[in-house]
């Protein structure tokens, strides 16, 4: 229940944002359209929690995400640049190759929001994740080393600490 | 102070624009489809995200402001998808197969996945 209602809430506020007023017509359109697609789909936007954690664990949660967003543009920005550089070479000095990376996190969303950060950062991307090893296959564009643990803390460690403590 | 927000704005459009123009240069002149693709996650990434600041620097209004801004998330949460399905849909379909690469872990996968099939 508290799923739908969140997941309503959501909707009906970006139905809000988009059309741009608040008045009684826009209320009603949308709250019909948001109660259809709530109807419907409200178990893909939110899930249920399995482990009742206290509310200050949530805000610590919540602050933590708020705090993820500077780290992460500083290091999208820092990779951005090195990738520029490689575009303004004479001849390029890169070594593109494909690495396979191991992970500690078990959570599915964290799983998957960390493989969307590695491809969100210029530079590396995601091709899949191996289920039985727990290891990401990234291809990576300029591969510096092939020992393990410095693979690991140079593609993804700057992220999954802040993964690993947000989604437990 | 009017024109100090205009400053701001203007300078994050301006320096979305350059990472724009950077990525035009890497797509012509990576050699093969995964690097450029590398230097298609530049533009939407940061220069994506930069100008959606900056215009909503610029007009400065709650509504617009947020519209603006629910564009630039939106962006960040597609990107990756899309870029993630063509580059394993080229390696896994065998469209574009990078030949040259001495360090390639995901032909290993790949092929413990058919042996493990047949």
């Amino acid at each position: 229940m508290l799923q739908k209602i969140s997941a309503f809430v959501f909707l009906l506020s970006v139905w809000i944002i988009f059309s741009g007023k608040i008045s009684v017509d826009v209320l009603i359109v949308g709250s019909a359209a948001s109660l259809i697609v709530t109807l419907f789909f409200s178990d893909m936007l939110f899930r249920e929690v399995h482990q009742k954690l206290p509310w200050y664990h949530y805000l610590r949660k919540f602050a933590l995400l708020l705090l993820f967003v500077p780290v992460f543009f500083y290091e999208a920005i820092s990779a951005a640049l090195s990738v520029s550089k490689h575009a303004f070479e004479k001849e390029h000095s890169f070594n593109p190759g494909i690495v396979k990376v191991k992970t500690e996190l078990t959570d599915v969303t964290g799983l998957t929001l960390l493989a969307n950060l590695i491809t969100l950062t210029p530079g590396t991307l995601t091709l899949d994740y191996d289920r039985v090893e727990k290891a990401y296959y990234i291809h990576w564009i300029d591969v510096q080393t092939l020992e393990e643990a410095e693979m690991k803390k140079k593609i993804i460690a700057r992220f999954e600490r802040w993964i690993g403590v947000i989604f437990r | 102070m009017m024109s100090l927000r205009l400053v701001i704005s203007y300078f994050l459009m301006f320096t979305g624009a350059f990472f724009a123009l950077v990525t035009v240069l890497g797509l012509l002149r990576f050699p093969d489809v995964y690097t450029r693709i590398h230097a298609g996650a530049v533009v939407l990434t940061i220069s994506g995200v930069l100008i959606t600041l900056g215009t909503a620097i610029y007009v400065w209004e709650f509504f617009l402001s947020a519209k603006v801004v629910l564009i630039g998330i939106f962006f960040l949460f597609s990107n990756p998808m899309a870029t993630h399905a063509i580059a394993r849909a080229s390696y896994s379909r065998h469209i574009a197969l990078p030949e040259e690469y001495e360090i390639d872990a995901y032909s290993e996968y790949l092929r413990r996945d058919e042996n493990a099939n047949t």
